[in-house]
């Protein structure tokens, strides 16, 4: 009774000692949420297999890495002559500048999501990011109609919040 | 003629008996080492930095060099992969002073008022001390099929002939090592290294992918076309900056993502 006793006490002092001297893992991971079982040594299946390759899939592929350069050049132009008119930018204009600003956030947040929160890691919380971005896009874009049809676009409002300090001033 | 002949001798003997006879006194240069040790045998202890003195003066010019003389004269159970010396088997491959390179290709800060720190290659399972575990990479390695694969080999039995142009292309891909200095480097291949295959398979996949002679470059192509594979590179250009060897995984890449967004 004793030495099943003392045996239990060392054990569940080792483990805690085990618990204590394993690497922490909160750096490489996001606090709060749940992670699914990493597989030993980070490797699947036999050490002579290869690795698994996803069937293909051109959407997530080069069509993404596409888009994100496409937007990515076309916003040069865009910001560009918005600098250049200030307010006075057509609406055509000002609209374009606009959308392809937020598919550029929302294709490079994309790719912040499947960098930082993978499917692989955490499970239904990669989906969940994914909707919560899409939602938010859906939103900005909702925002970017009434900034278009309401107000002055967002050459406008760029303009009104660079003057709004002034105004408080005089 | 005569007597500068027999002047000259003499002063070689001289030297020379010198040379032998007289030791010559030099102060000693220790240089601190710091080496990440943790042992498997102990896996409750927590991995340490244990610190080793090394005189420069009766030890090799290079990083390995010093590793072998702690190993052979201070502690027999530092643990470390080494075999060619010369940087063409790529075993050594560790971060040393934050750096990932060669250690028989890396030389010793002489400066001794400075330490060196030695790392096993970061983010990498350990086997032991200096020793990662390098089977995901060997495997995703096997993933791209490194080895020609044509419908009909040449008719003589002999060799699949190429022009000079198509084989000037495959400089700066074949001559590398494999010593994953460059993947272990990657920031994206920390995060990611169960998918995304890593600056070095993926120069290997863009070798075989413009080799002439290989027929399956569209079978190639297709394997990289998801998110994980081939586009979590976001150019940060490490792998080009600590490649031992001086080549461009980067670029590699980046020809990768080009003929798959022309295709």
């Amino acid at each position: 009774m004793f030495s099943r006793g003392l045996m239990a006490r060392s054990a569940a002092m080792s483990a805690a000692m085990r618990a204590l001297h394993s690497t922490s893992k909160r750096s490489l991971t996001i606090p709060f949420l749940p992670t699914l079982p990493p597989t030993p040594g980070g490797v699947k299946g036999d050490v002579n297999d290869p690795t698994y390759t996803p069937p293909p899939d051109k959407l997530h592929g080069s069509m993404h890495w596409d888009f994100e350069r496409f937007t990515a050049v076309a916003l040069v132009p865009l910001v560009g002559s918005g600098l250049a008119c200030g307010a006075g930018l057509s609406v055509v204009a000002d609209s374009l500048l606009c959308s392809v600003l937020l598919a550029h956030g929302y294709v490079g947040f994309q790719s912040c999501i499947i960098d930082y929160i993978p499917k692989r890691v955490y499970g239904k919380n990669h989906n969940y990011a994914m909707y919560l971005l899409t939602l938010g896009s859906l939103v900005g874009g909702f925002g970017i109609y009434k900034l278009e049809t309401e107000e002055n676009g967002i050459t406008g409002l760029v303009k009104a919040l660079w003057n709004a300090g002034k105004e408080d001033k005089e | 003629m005569m007597m500068s002949g027999i002047l000259k001798r003499n002063i070689a003997g001289v030297v020379a008996r010198r040379g032998l006879a007289t030791e010559v006194v030099q102060e000693p240069r220790l240089k601190t080492f710091k080496i990440y040790r943790w042992n498997p045998d102990h896996p409750a202890d927590k991995p340490k930095l244990q610190e080793f003195k090394v005189d420069l003066n009766k030890c090799g010019p290079m990083v390995l060099d010093a590793l072998l003389k702690i190993k052979d004269e201070q502690d027999a159970t530092l643990t470390l992969r080494r075999s060619c010396r010369e940087g063409i088997c790529g075993s050594c491959a560790m971060n040393i002073g934050g750096r990932n390179t060669l250690a028989c290709l890396c030389k010793i800060d002489t400066d001794v008022s400075k330490q060196t720190k030695i790392y096993p290659l970061p983010h990498m399972y350990i086997v032991k001390d200096l020793v990662p575990d390098l089977t995901q990479f060997y495997k995703q390695y096997k993933s791209v099929q490194p080895y020609l694969q044509r419908s009909k080999m040449p008719e003589d039995g002999k060799e699949n002939l190429q022009s000079i142009e198509d084989r000037k292309k495959l400089d700066g891909l074949y001559e590398c090592i494999l010593c994953a200095c460059c993947s272990t480097s990657c920031p994206s291949y920390w995060w990611n290294q169960e998918q995304y295959l890593g600056p070095a398979v993926l120069m290997q996949a863009y070798r075989w992918l413009i080799d002439s002679r290989d027929e399956a470059s569209k079978f190639r192509k297709e394997m990289l076309q998801n998110s994980m594979s081939l586009y979590r590179c976001h150019t940060i250009m490490n792998c080009t900056r600590t490649c031992p060897k001086g080549l461009n995984p980067g670029y590699a890449i980046a020809e990768i993502k080009k003929a798959l967004a022309t295709s």
